[in-house]
């Protein structure tokens, strides 16, 4: 077996050989920030097993995405655009966008013209993702759980594939309103693979979409990032 | 970075919008002047909480139209205040 550097291992978590998109974070960290973040892991794991609370399991490894990810922007504005909001919450029309990846089982958007791509397929093509414009998916705002996809080679998806209100939550906005704290809902949420060409989505897919819902009466979005 | 653009053309369009974002990007969304931003300390993926804890969840959505509803001037971020959690299995 040919020789492989740790730095070629902890690398090797991000589209490469061990691809795993929860800890494809290593890539940012430094061989040492990786190998103290892996040692302390087992520690906590095992800490984990022995009492039952795997709650500083989960924080350790979100601290380790954060120090990674929780760099400068490539992206920086001196303006803040802002719109006040037109009428109180429980007496307007509020829509859902998120750039998770779902879609409704049947509406697959298909991208780059294949059928039921896989997750580990989209994985793969992140880069060609990277250059095309986004597609949004439509998704009723009654859908059934059990009726929504989602594919994204950007993120872990096992999360929001095992409960899309992490990130998609229809439920929650469904009983808001019921309560009267949202005056009414869009009849659709909203989604795209955020790994998408930014120039394209600034200028071309964005307003679009921004026209879409100022057609449907849609007065305010909730937006959720992957 | 894409719903951070998405934001800011909604905003111009005349759309208010709310951003329920990790803190993970904290860095690269703030320079973007996102104009409503709550941050959560979860693990990605999961801007809301844990799956199935759909109280957390729900608690972090009221927390961004709350946001939503009482900012009066871009950019307003509002780190939530409460820990990622793991559920009893």
């Amino acid at each position: 077996m040919d020789y492989e550097s740790f730095s070629e291992f902890k690398n090797s978590f991000s589209y490469g050989s061990r691809s795993d998109l929860s800890f494809k974070f290593f890539k940012g960290l430094s061989d040492e920030e990786t190998t103290v973040f892996i040692q302390t892991l087992f520690t906590k794991v095992v800490d984990a097993m022995d009492s039952g609370d795997w709650q500083p399991v989960a924080e350790h490894v979100i601290a380790g995405q954060k120090a990674s990810y929780d760099k400068p922007a490539s992206f920086a504005y001196d303006d803040a655009p802002f719109t006040p909001l037109p009428k109180p919450l429980n007496q307007l029309k509020l829509g859902l966008l998120t750039s998770s990846g779902h879609f409704v089982d049947g509406d697959d958007p298909r991208p780059f013209g294949q059928e039921n791509m896989t997750q580990f397929e989209a994985m793969v093509r992140i880069s060609d993702f990277l250059r095309e414009a986004p597609t949004l998916s439509t998704i009723p705002m009654n859908t059934a759980p059990k009726k929504l996809r989602v594919r994204h080679g950007g993120y872990d998806i096992r999360g929001s594939a095992a409960d899309p209100n992490v990130i998609l939550p229809l439920a929650h906005l469904q009983s808001l309103a019921a309560a009267g704290v949202i005056g009414e809902l869009a009849e659709n949420a909203y989604s795209f693979v955020g790994a998408a060409a930014q120039t394209p989505l600034l200028k071309k897919s964005a307003p679009q979409w921004a026209e879409m819902i100022k057609q449907r009466g849609i007065e305010a979005m909730v937006l959720l990032p992957a | 970075m894409s719903v951070g653009h998405v934001a800011r053309v909604f905003e111009a369009a005349g759309i208010p919008t709310v951003v329920i974002a990790i803190a993970t990007f904290a860095g690269r969304l703030a320079p973007m002047q996102i104009p409503r931003l709550l941050l959560t300390p979860f693990l990605m993926g999961r801007p809301l909480g844990a799956p199935h804890d759909g109280e957390r969840q729900l608690d972090v959505l009221r927390l961004g139209l709350e946001l939503l509803e009482t900012a009066v001037a871009a950019p307003t971020v509002v780190h939530y205040p409460h820990s990622f959690r793991t559920l009893p299995t």
